[in-house]
């Protein structure tokens, strides 16, 4: 029986008074800490570990330390040492992703996709995946608070029963409701009674990361607005204008998925084509076979070009690259889609919607369905109200409008003006901290709840734990307004959903709740007709000069997981930043003003000024400035507090902005030191080896390197052979592995300093190299881990044997055998593994019971690195073992295999010929990194081709 | 005393091979009192005392220093991703290649009966005691779990589970134990005729006992001598053979291992021509002041500054060759990363420490060619000076440079020394001179009984 | 001059020697030796418990099989500790008074946990699964002793890295018919299949995987 069983038994027991008292009884010094709640947790945590190390008892030499504390009655359906697994969902912006949460003893340890759903397939994004932190987040812990001081829960209802009291009697005059976008159904429901109930009230809706431009025009295109829904395994070519189709679109998860069964030439008939056009680079063009540089005015040239070409079939000369790609597309009748991005004018969506439609598309390349997100009055609106004071109660659910709210509004002013305002947070936040009453608001794993995906498909979220601190549900709060004793959350959640199931309720129900999704819930496409003035529209053309663009953060969205370390130093795709976020400007601006990364600057709009630090993003429009929202948080748990820059101040202007140097410079901690297009005589195509679609026609084995003579004897494999394979056409940099494995493999997390330091700790990183010019570079992605190499350097130079082969080719690192030499990391020619300079594990911020049981807790001084998901290795061979079998091919799936949303990631049993990985490795493209040192990886990639249209570079000259 | 045997004394008169190593008019008697009263004042000199305190601060700084790296972990100090290794290896390698200068001297020049060694062997073979003890500590320091250095040493221990002997570090291991074991062996041995001396000379009871039990009841009988003289020889020749096999292994601990700059051929020869430079250097880095202060000029004449000084010049072109071919073969190796490698050592962030290198342990050493020069001790002791100091950034160039450019771009790295590295540096050093002045107060600075018998030699 | 040391010196000296080198041998033999004391390994030592209870009575008294107890020992890598529940589906109709047993009915009445003490511990760096050793025909003596014995549990094995390679290395020896698993007093007779037939039986190849530090360590 090992400490962390231990740990579960405490998780168990955490909020069982009995075991408190003992504690206390141990420990009589804890009697006030455990008093106060906030401290609850960490108390708890440092008894865990007392635990550990057998410490209630005491424990010396010749007596073993530590308790055994079995329930008195055992939970049904948890056994020791079995994990369980229940399916729920991961709302973003009101829309689902499928998950399935897996337990350990009852308390979740590892977020996985729901292969039912069709926004998931069974992949995940980093969100999601951090989950996991985010759940268990001392900092969560917060006290019901009236005017900032504790209060208790008895006065709060009081105070909401004479709240509503007066609602009542001026029937919702001056009672206004904010929350987040939702699609959950109960939501809607509940919403309409209390409308219903009170008619003068109004429910408003704020999402900072928003679609509202989408909506406007796919309003102008069709008479009112639709959602469109892709289907990109269709798609022949596709266009993305500023597109985020590969990264913060609703299902762009599912997306990736399409899109990558089409790029790998070796498995797919057809290759697609993929142009883009945007002024700083997205994930999309980063893949992209054609990347057009376009600043707002150029996007709108080309727009308008692009729909005379492809509506009206005027020619146009520029931009020069917009003649052959509208040919392009209407070759491809009907194979075609184009994407225009959030950020684009809805003039510039109406115009793509009505391209879509006169390119044949619609039906097969992608649908419009009617809008998921539950409509509702603006923030503006609700603004407005209470500047004028209309406004004596405000609920606001879920929602940080004082941190988020347009630089343009002073929602903290209005706010103030409001007599009566309940926050109901997740966190503690700045909108919280201003409201009269700050109410705890129960996690989406706490509580019953519903949502739907992409295109429509319902979810019912289940309760994952019991709640850590007591919070209250959104139902629960909206009830009360309502003025009824609220029953459970899942007796609310069943009433939206009896009538639907029907007769057969208690089957649909369980059904629902084992699929994670309700079946038959999609939404049906739409037959609305495009409005035959949708092709006449014309973009604005936006002025020239400086634009600044707001983006949300790639890592914190619209703010709201600033204080999850994962995600904080999670590198970004393309600048592989951390814990920051500065404004990206492009090559050009910083020659023109003289500035280098970190450099300050002053950074002024007309709706605000703020200081903040540069970074120089190559393939970056000249005249265009980025700034991701979301960091910067001034309220908020120990972790997110303060980092990086709050640029809301500086949103709601027209988007033309100056810029002049400031003075000094701050450390950026970027993980990726090498300066950016210099790899010295090292050349990227030796490294991400690569080749034209033709080149791949002409020699489809271009990656194959002549082997070189070997002195040393390479011992042959053995019956079992674990091997992966990383198909570099499906990898999209999106990171969704990297939170998976981080949380699969208990990798802590170091810290800005020690980022700074280079002492990052990720086991799997993804690698960005680029090649050609800073103005527009082409840009690559590699994922890399540990490659398990048959002759593996490493383990030559371990002087005490902790990093050895295993009879099924792994190389293991035991890490109690580990002195820290640190020899095998110089040694290794892929440098993958990593070092515990410090303590990680034992600083980070989380509570023990949210470590993955499975895995050892790495200790100070002891060497890491990718283990291929060993102890999901051990657990399907146990498996097989006790039935006398052999494991099957696709037994065992890495944490990072089962997150990627491009299944770039293929890993099995290569001594079974029926395996995955032995097809992917059978492939013309498979290619071993740095194959002249002959380590014989057992990771190998496949190159990537791409399939470039010969007409552009004519074009271009 | 003649004009020329001022000059003698100062060593500034031109020195010819016949001439005797020592100055004539040396009786047995005279030699011996000399030496010994250094080693039984009552009152350490003036300068003793101003010299020792900062050194025994310094001291204080490294055991300071090493708690709270115990403590805290190695996190402290520069060391990173992907430049895992850093100053204690750096100090290590230096330290080492410092001490064996003393194991040439006195055991290589030993075996050649060469006459000059014998007066300054004690110094020499001191300073490789300490120099070794230094560079003993930082294999240990360097270890991210310290406590756990013995699980290199096979035993047989309840995991059943022994060391890798794959490992340089191994090898390492042992070649370490060995030389400094053995050094102390050879030390002591050569001490015990002396404390012999100094127990019969000894005025108080206290000392007499205290050199005594040292003297392991020598009293020089011949039979006694025969032992001695034969055991000494038969180490004189071990140490020989270990000098070069310690600092073989060394260079091995980076020739073992597939990292870009360190997988050379010539990496042992290198490391030992090194050694041979940084050892002759601290030598003259002690001898100089030494004989000046304790007013040993008669026994350490500028014939032996002369020799060494010529020695120094010697070993650094050999060292020289070794830098070629570090640029060659990595030119010649047409490795891509090898290259990229080298020209950032030469030109990159790093380039001060190549080009330190080039100028501290190439150029400077060149001017011993010239009499003049050899023959002024205030340059020598700087140009000496500028050797150690460039042997430390030679291995701060193979280790940092070597390192932070490796086969994948997105993997290249810088490396940041930080103040704890500072520390534990100079603690070092002023551990390693706090020893030697423990030797100069407490010890003969000059073996006696090997001095009377050269002075026998040479006056008959 | 007189002599500095009387002639007692030599053996003075030579004592001293001697000494040096016979502290130098202790110190070695210590190091090497207390590592293997039952009181370093906890071996065979009786862990006082808040109740005083004895497998010997309920195993070979009352016949009790140890998956009465242990439910999830052949399915789940932890054995399972039984719940103040399981002692009570008995306790609560015999022995209902008995002093030794407050603690367990208090357990049930106030719904606090019984602090059992630990017998056996293993680190935190070694996964341990009890099903598969199940499987494969390892039984609950050959790591736990014969428990059916001991009147208050102890630890019967060292449990130290080599006692588990030992039986890696050569399992046979210690693998017994299914049927056998739980049966504390069995020994190999006449009738059991040899090592050999039970490892084909069983398919257990020694060495290989079973060595692997994969194998325990992750």
């Amino acid at each position: 029986m090992s400490a962390s069983r231990q740990w579960r038994s405490l998780a168990e027991l955490e909020n069982d008074p009995a075991f408190i008292e003992h504690a206390i009884q141990e420990f009589p010094s804890l009697r006030e800490a455990l008093a106060a709640p906030q401290k609850r947790r960490r108390v708890l945590r440092l008894l865990a570990a007392a635990l550990a190390t057998g410490g209630l008892a005491g424990c010396y030499a010749g007596e073993p330390g530590g308790h055994l504390i079995p329930a008195v009655r055992n939970p049904p359906n948890i056994i020791p040492g079995l994990p369980n697994r229940y399916a729920t969902a991961h709302v973003l912006g009101g829309h689902a992703l499928g998950t399935v949460v897996t337990h350990q003893m009852g308390r979740p340890i590892k977020v996985e996709g729901n292969p039912y759903h069709p926004s998931s397939l069974g992949a995940t994004d980093p969100y999601a995946q951090a989950e996991v932190l985010g759940f268990y987040d001392p900092d969560r812990a917060m006290l019901i608070s009236n005017n900032g001081t504790a209060a208790s829960r008895q006065a709060l209802l009081a105070a909401l029963v004479s709240a509503q009291g007066v609602i009542a009697a001026t029937s919702g005059a001056g009672f206004r409701i904010l929350t987040g976008a939702t699609s959950s159904p109960t939501t809607e429901r509940l919403m309409a009674r209390i409308l219903a109930a009170y008619p003068e009230a109004r429910w408003h809706v704020w999402e900072p990361v928003n679609r509202d431009n989408a909506m406007r025009g796919t309003a102008l295109a069709y008479g009112k607005p639709m959602d469109v829904v892709a289907r990109l395994d269709a798609a022949d070519i596709i266009l993305g204008l500023d597109s985020d189709l590969l990264g913060g679109a609703p299902g762009w998860v599912r997306y990736a998925r399409d899109f990558a069964s089409r790029r790998n030439p070796t498995r797919t008939k057809t290759m697609s084509r993929i142009y883009a056009a945007e002024p700083s680079p997205t994930l999309l063009g980063s893949i992209a076979d054609h990347r057009f540089v376009a600043g707002p005015a150029e996007m709108a040239a080309a727009v308008t070009a692009l729909a005379g070409a492809v509506l009206h079939g005027t020619s146009t000369e520029a931009p020069r690259w917009v003649g052959p790609v509208a040919a392009d597309l209407k070759a491809h009748h009907g194979r075609a889609f184009i994407h225009a991005g959030p950020g684009q004018p809805a003039e510039t969506h109406a115009l793509v919607a009505a391209m879509n439609e006169a390119l044949g598309g619609r039906g097969a390349t992608y649908d419009v369905i009617d809008p998921l997100l539950a409509p509702a009055a603006s923030l503006d609106a609700l603004i407005a109200d209470m500047q004028a004071g209309h406004v004596s109660t405000l609920l606001m659910i879920d929602t940080n409008p004082v941190f988020t709210a347009l630089g343009t509004h002073d929602f903290a002013a209005a706010l103030r003006a409001v007599k009566f305002s309940v926050a109901l947070a997740k966190a503690p936040d700045e909108t919280a901290a201003l409201a009269t009453w700050t109410v705890p608001m129960a996690h989406d794993w706490e509580t019953w709840g519903d949502a739907r995906g992409h295109d429509g498909t319902a979810t019912i979220m289940q309760p994952m734990a019991l709640p850590l601190y007591d919070g209250m549900s959104a139902a629960e709060i909206i009830t009360r307004f309502i003025g009824e004793t609220p029953g459970t959350d899942l007796a609310t959640v069943q009433d939206t959903w009896r009538d639907q199931f029907g007769t057969s309720f208690d089957t649909a129900w369980r059904q629902a709740l084992v699929d994670g999704v309700v079946a038959g819930t999609a939404s049906t496409p739409s037959d609305v007709a495009l409005s035959g003035s949708a092709g006449a529209i014309t973009p604005p053309a936006p002025p020239a000069g400086l634009r600044l663009l707001f983006r949300p953060d790639p890592r914190l969205h619209d703010g709201r997981y600033a204080n999850n370390p994962w995600l904080q130093e999670l590198p970004e795709p393309l600048t592989k930043l951390t814990w920051d976020n500065p404004l990206l400007i492009s090559p050009d601006l910083a020659r023109r003003i003289k500035l280098r990364a970190g450099d300050k600057v002053n950074l002024r709009t007309s709706a605000g000024a703020i200081t903040m630090a540069v970074w120089v993003q190559p393939g970056q429009a000249p005249d265009v400035m980025l700034a991701w929202v979301g960091n910067g948080r001034h309220v908020t748990g120990a972790v997110g507090t303060d980092i990086g820059w709050d640029v809301y101040p500086l949103t709601g202007g027209d988007g033309s902005a100056t810029i002049e140097k400031a003075k000094g410079s701050v450390e950026l901690a970027s993980t990726d030191h090498h300066n950016l297009l210099d790899y010295g005589t090292a050349t990227v195509d030796t490294i991400v080896r690569h080749a034209s679609l033709d080149e791949f026609a002409k020699n489809p084995r271009f990656a194959k390197e002549a082997p070189t003579p070997e002195l040393y004897w390479r011992k042959p494999p053995g019956p079992v052979a674990w091997a992966m394979s990383v198909d570099l056409n499906s990898c999209i940099g999106c990171n969704a592995c990297v939170i998976a494995c981080q949380a699969e493999n208990n990798v802590p997390t170091v810290g800005k300093e020690e980022v700074l330091r280079e002492r990052e700790m990720h086991w799997l990183r993804i690698d960005r190299y680029y090649e050609g010019t800073p103005e527009a570079p082409d840009s690559f992605f590699q994922p890399m881990l540990c490659m398990h190499c048959e002759k593996a350097p490493c383990e030559l130079v371990c002087p005490v044997g902790a990093t050895v082969h295993d009879s099924e080719g792994l190389n293991v690192m035991v890490y109690n055998r580990c002195v820290g030499t640190r020899f095998c990391s110089n040694n290794c020619p892929y440098k993958v593994r990593r070092f515990n300079f410090f303590d990680f594990a034992g600083e980070d911020n989380r509570p023990a019971v949210s470590w993955n049981p499975d895995v050892s807790v790495r200790a100070r001084g002891v060497m890491e690195k990718c283990s291929y998901c060993l102890q999901r290795i051990s657990e399907a061979r146990i498996t097989a073992d006790k039935e006398n079998r052999r494991v099957h091919p696709q037994e065992v799936v890495t944490a990072c295999q089962a997150a990627c949303p491009t299944q770039a990631f293929t890993f099995g049993d290569v001594a079974q010929p029926a395996s995955d990985v032995a097809k992917r490795k059978a492939s013309p493209l498979d290619y071993a990194l740095l194959e002249d040192q002959h380590t014989h990886p057992r990771t190998t990639y496949e190159a990537l081709v791409r399939n470039p249209n010969p007409a552009i570079k004519e074009a271009l000259g | 005393m003649s004009g020329a045997e001022d000059a003698f004394l100062a060593g500034t008169a031109r020195p010819r091979n016949d001439d005797p190593v020592l100055l004539p008019g040396l009786t047995l008697g005279s030699l011996t009192d000399r030496i010994a009263a250094l080693a039984l004042r009552e009152r350490a000199f003036f300068w003793w005392w101003v010299a020792v305190l900062p050194c025994a601060s310094l001291t204080l700084v490294l055991f300071g220093s090493i708690i709270w790296l115990f403590y805290k972990g190695i996190g402290i100090w520069g060391v990173d991703w992907p430049v895992d290794w850093g100053f204690a290896i750096i100090e290590y390698v230096w330290w080492i290649a410092i001490a064996s200068g003393g194991t040439f001297i006195s055991a290589l020049f030993f075996l050649m009966r060469v006459d000059w060694r014998t007066s300054t062997n004690r110094i020499a073979e001191s300073m490789t005691l300490f120099a070794a003890a230094c560079a003993g500590l930082f294999p240990i320091l360097h270890l991210g779990r310290p406590w756990l250095f013995y699980w290199l040493f096979p035993y047989p221990n309840t995991m059943g589970y022994w060391p890798q002997w794959r490992s340089p570090l191994l090898w390492d291991f042992w070649a370490i134990l060995t030389y400094v074991s053995a050094s102390l062996l050879f030390w002591y041995l050569g001490l015990i005729p002396d404390m012999a001396t100094l127990r019969d000379r000894a005025p108080r009871r206290g000392k007499q006992v205290l050199y005594g039990v040292m003297a392991m009841g020598f009293r020089g009988t011949s039979r006694q001598w025969r032992h001695w003289h034969a055991t000494y020889g038969v180490l004189a020749a071990i140490m020989a053979a270990l000098v070069c096999s310690v600092h073989s292994i060394v260079g091995l601990d980076f020739a073992g291992g597939a990292t870009i700059g360190w997988h050379a051929t010539q990496f042992p020869p290198l490391f030992i021509f090194g050694a041979f430079l940084s050892g002759f250097a601290m030598v003259i880095i002690l001898l100089i002041p030494l004989r000046r202060l304790l007013r040993l000029e008669p026994m350490i004449t500028g014939r032996h500054l002369d020799v060494l000084c010529r020695l120094l010049a010697v070993s650094s072109l050999a060292l020289t060759y070794s830098y070629m071919m570090d640029a060659f073969t990595s030119w010649y190796g047409a490795d891509a990363a090898e290259r990229t490698m080298f020209a950032a050592r030469a030109t990159g962030m790093y380039w001060y420490a190549y080009w330190a290198t080039i100028v501290f342990n190439v150029s400077l050493p060149q001017l011993m060619w010239f009499r003049r020069l050899r023959m002024n001790q205030i340059v020598v002791l700087l140009i000496c000076t500028g050797v150690i100091i460039g042997m430390w950034f030679e291995r701060y160039e193979i280790v940092v440079t070597s390192l932070h450019r490796t086969h994948l771009p997105s993997a290249w790295g810088n490396f940041h020394g930080t103040y704890w590295d500072l520390a534990t540096l100079v603690g070092s050093v002023g551990f390693f001179f706090f020893g030697m002045l423990m030797i100069v107060r407490f010890i003969p600075v000059i073996s006696m009984s090997e001095m009377r018998s050269l002075v026998q030699r040479q006056n008959s | 001059m007189a002599a500095v040391f009387k002639p007692q010196a030599n053996i003075a000296a030579k004592l001293t020697l001697l000494c040096l080198a016979a502290l130098v041998l202790g110190g070695i033999g210590w190091w090497w030796g207390y590592p293997r004391t039952n009181y370093r390994r906890q071996e065979f030592w009786t862990v006082q418990q808040p109740v005083p209870f004895s497998h010997e009575h309920h195993v070979n008294g009352l016949g009790i099989d140890c998956r009465f107890c242990h439910t999830s020992v052949a399915t789940s890598s932890s054995a399972g500790l039984p719940p103040t529940y399981t002692c009570m589906t008995c306790h609560s109709q015999i022995w209902t008074n008995a002093a030794i047993l407050a603690p367990v009915r208090d357990s049930l009445a106030n719904d606090t946990p019984i602090h059992w003490h630990r017998v056996y511990d293993l680190p935190d760096y070694v996964f341990f699964n009890h099903s598969i050793h199940i499987a494969k025909g390892i039984g609950c003596a050959s790591c736990h002793g014969e428990v059916n014995h001991m009147p208050l549990t102890y630890k019967a094995v060292s449990l130290e890295m080599t006692f588990c390679i030992d039986c890696h290395q050569n399992p046979g020896p210690r693998m017994r018919p299914r049927s056998e698993i739980y049966n504390m007093d069995w020994a190999r007779d006449a009738m059991t299949p040899s090592p050999k037939a039970l490892m084909a039986e069983y398919n257990v190849r020694a060495g290989g995987r079973l060595l692997d530090c994969s194998t325990c360590h992750r």
